[in-house]
């Protein structure tokens, strides 16, 4: 009798389980797929290679928000990827129990759950109030500090799980600390620092409050970097409240587009962490 | 003093603690250069201790300290040379074998000369091919040595491990308990290679096995709670050992 009862709690625990995850992915599914089915119609060679047509004519395209977006994630990439990645090395293998280093510690941690606004005014604040314009590398700035956490947590965990035999190994060959760290313990654990740096990629190639205040919006091709530069965000976020059918039409495409890369990213990532087991580290 | 300029290594008085606890009691103890040491106790009698003291890796946890006189070639090591230079003079080799993954086998071998930038490119393709030979893996790798480390088997890892330490042309080679992770094949092979190593260098070898080190030791130093019990000639201290301690390890009786 309680045999019976014990194994219909199980049904209903696992039915009751499967369901709600069915329930979580349903809004997910529905996303992509009108993402999808709206996005497909507006993409054409022309979409992708020309830059939005003024107001009132029909046609043009999206490629200089597609370039902003990717020209802006570089920039902010070659600021916050070796940033984050020094923080990372440093509480790894340089930190102690002291106050200094718990005061690093939980400020990378609390960094990553600031909202992304915060760190679009603050460029705001530092960079485009004292030039007096809009500006991309201000967007890259907010972006490169965004990625910062991401990849000083990613660096940090993946060259702590390095075997410290790997570290007996470098010093017993007497080869210098700093040696050691970025040669030996950060060469092991690259995968990992590829991985998070990756995803920090694809986590600021969906923000769009940083922009905003940033690199703002362009209907042309970048001037410059120290100019107001276009990119799909922000293009998805103006073209969808333009009112014109044709625009509303442009920013799906640009959404998918979008989600594209990152799924991309994603399926990279994916690609890397399999290697890294491979390699049987 | 005329001793000195014979002795490879001159141990005096060496004690070693872990924080409040001492792992090292007052060792004392003269190797004699291209001889094969072996190190026998049972577990946490300080065999490990003993020998990372010689390679200065005891020091390297906080709160862990040394004291005594360690001399490599007449010359103090805890003095006189940067910790750095006595560890690229006084090799080690595992327990478990730890080549580097994110290297090739050749570069694993050369790792040491690289990292500290030591040798052209040229050299150390000729120091690699020359101590993967040292070791007899040479023929086994040759057509994979842009392979990674970690693709060998434990017994070629561990013989890689020897041959990335032998490449500094050591002085020493201390190795903890090499063997112990491998299979008897395995084992034989690098018992043959201790062997043959003396030729060139210095080893100081820790192991569990006292067959072992019967078999490839010239000397054999048996410790005891931190204590140097007995140390000389490998037969005597099997055939006639002086303590009753020693008596009753080598004879399987405790340990």
């Amino acid at each position: 009798m309680r045999m019976v009862s014990r194994k219909n709690k199980d049904r209903v625990a696992r039915w009751l389980s499967l369901a709600i995850t069915v329930l979580a992915i349903i809004p997910l599914l529905w996303i992509i797929c009108s993402v999808v089915v709206n996005g497909i119609s507006a993409i054409n060679l022309e979409f992708i290679t020309g830059v939005p047509a003024p107001y009132g004519e029909s046609g043009g395209g999206i490629a200089n928000a597609i370039f902003g977006t990717l020209i802006i994630n570089a920039m902010a990439s070659i600021f916050g990827i070796p940033v984050g990645i020094l923080t990372g090395m440093y509480l790894s293998e340089y930190a102690t129990k002291g106050k200094f280093s718990s005061a690093i510690r939980t400020s990378v941690e609390s960094f990553s759950g600031v909202p992304s606004i915060i760190f679009g005014i603050f460029a705001f604040t530092i960079i485009v109030t004292n030039v007096r314009h809009y500006t991309a590398l201000a967007a890259a700035f907010a972006l490169g500090i965004m990625m910062i956490p991401i990849v000083a947590k990613a660096t940090e965990e993946s060259m702590r799980v390095v075997s410290d035999d790997m570290r007996e190994a470098a010093i017993a060959l007497g080869v210098p600390k700093w040696v050691r760290t970025v040669k030996i313990v950060l060469g092991v654990a690259r995968g990992g620092v590829i991985t998070g740096s990756l995803l920090a990629f694809a986590r600021i190639s969906g923000e769009t409050a940083p922009l905003l205040f940033t690199a703002l919006f362009s209907f042309y091709w970048p001037t410059g970097i120290d100019q107001p530069m276009a990119t799909l965000q922000v293009l998805i976020y103006n073209f969808a409240l333009s009112g014109y059918q044709e625009r509303v039409l442009q920013a799906w495409g640009a959404s998918l587009l979008l989600v594209m890369l990152v799924v991309a990213i994603n399926i990279v990532v994916k690609i890397v962490t399999r290697q890294k087991y491979k390699e049987g580290i | 003093m005329d001793n000195c300029t014979y002795e490879k290594l001159d141990i005096s008085g060496l004690d070693a603690w872990f924080g409040d606890k001492q792992a090292l009691k007052g060792v004392s103890l003269r190797i004699k250069p291209k001889t094969v040491t072996a190190v026998i106790g049972p577990s946490g009698c300080g065999k490990s201790t003993f020998i990372r003291c010689i390679n200065r890796m005891h020091e390297l946890t906080p709160g862990n300290r040394v004291s005594g006189v360690v001399l490599l070639d007449g010359v103090d090591i805890y003095k006189s040379v940067d910790s750095m230079d006595v560890r690229r003079k006084v090799g080690m080799v595992f327990q478990k074998p730890n080549p580097f993954p994110n290297m090739s086998i050749s570069d694993n071998v050369v790792a040491g000369l690289k990292l500290i930038g030591a040798a052209s490119k040229k050299e150390l393709e000729a120091v690699a091919e020359e101590n993967l030979k040292a070791v007899g893996l040479w023929k086994e790798v040759e057509n994979d040595l842009k392979k990674s480390g970690a693709s060998l088997s434990g017994g070629q890892q561990q013989r890689l491990c020897i041959a990335r330490a032998l490449a500094m042309r050591p002085e020493i080679i201390l190795m903890d308990e090499p063997t112990s992770a491998l299979d008897p094949a395995s084992t034989a092979k690098i018992e043959d290679l201790v062997k043959t190593l003396k030729a060139e260098t210095t080893v100081i070898i820790i192991t569990h096995n006292v067959q072992q080190a019967a078999r490839i030791s010239d000397m054999t130093a048996f410790f005891y709670l931190g204590e140097l019990i007995e140390y000389g000639e490998t037969r005597t201290i099997f055939e006639s050992p002086k303590s009753p301690l020693t008596e009753r390890y080598i004879t399987g009786r405790f340990g």
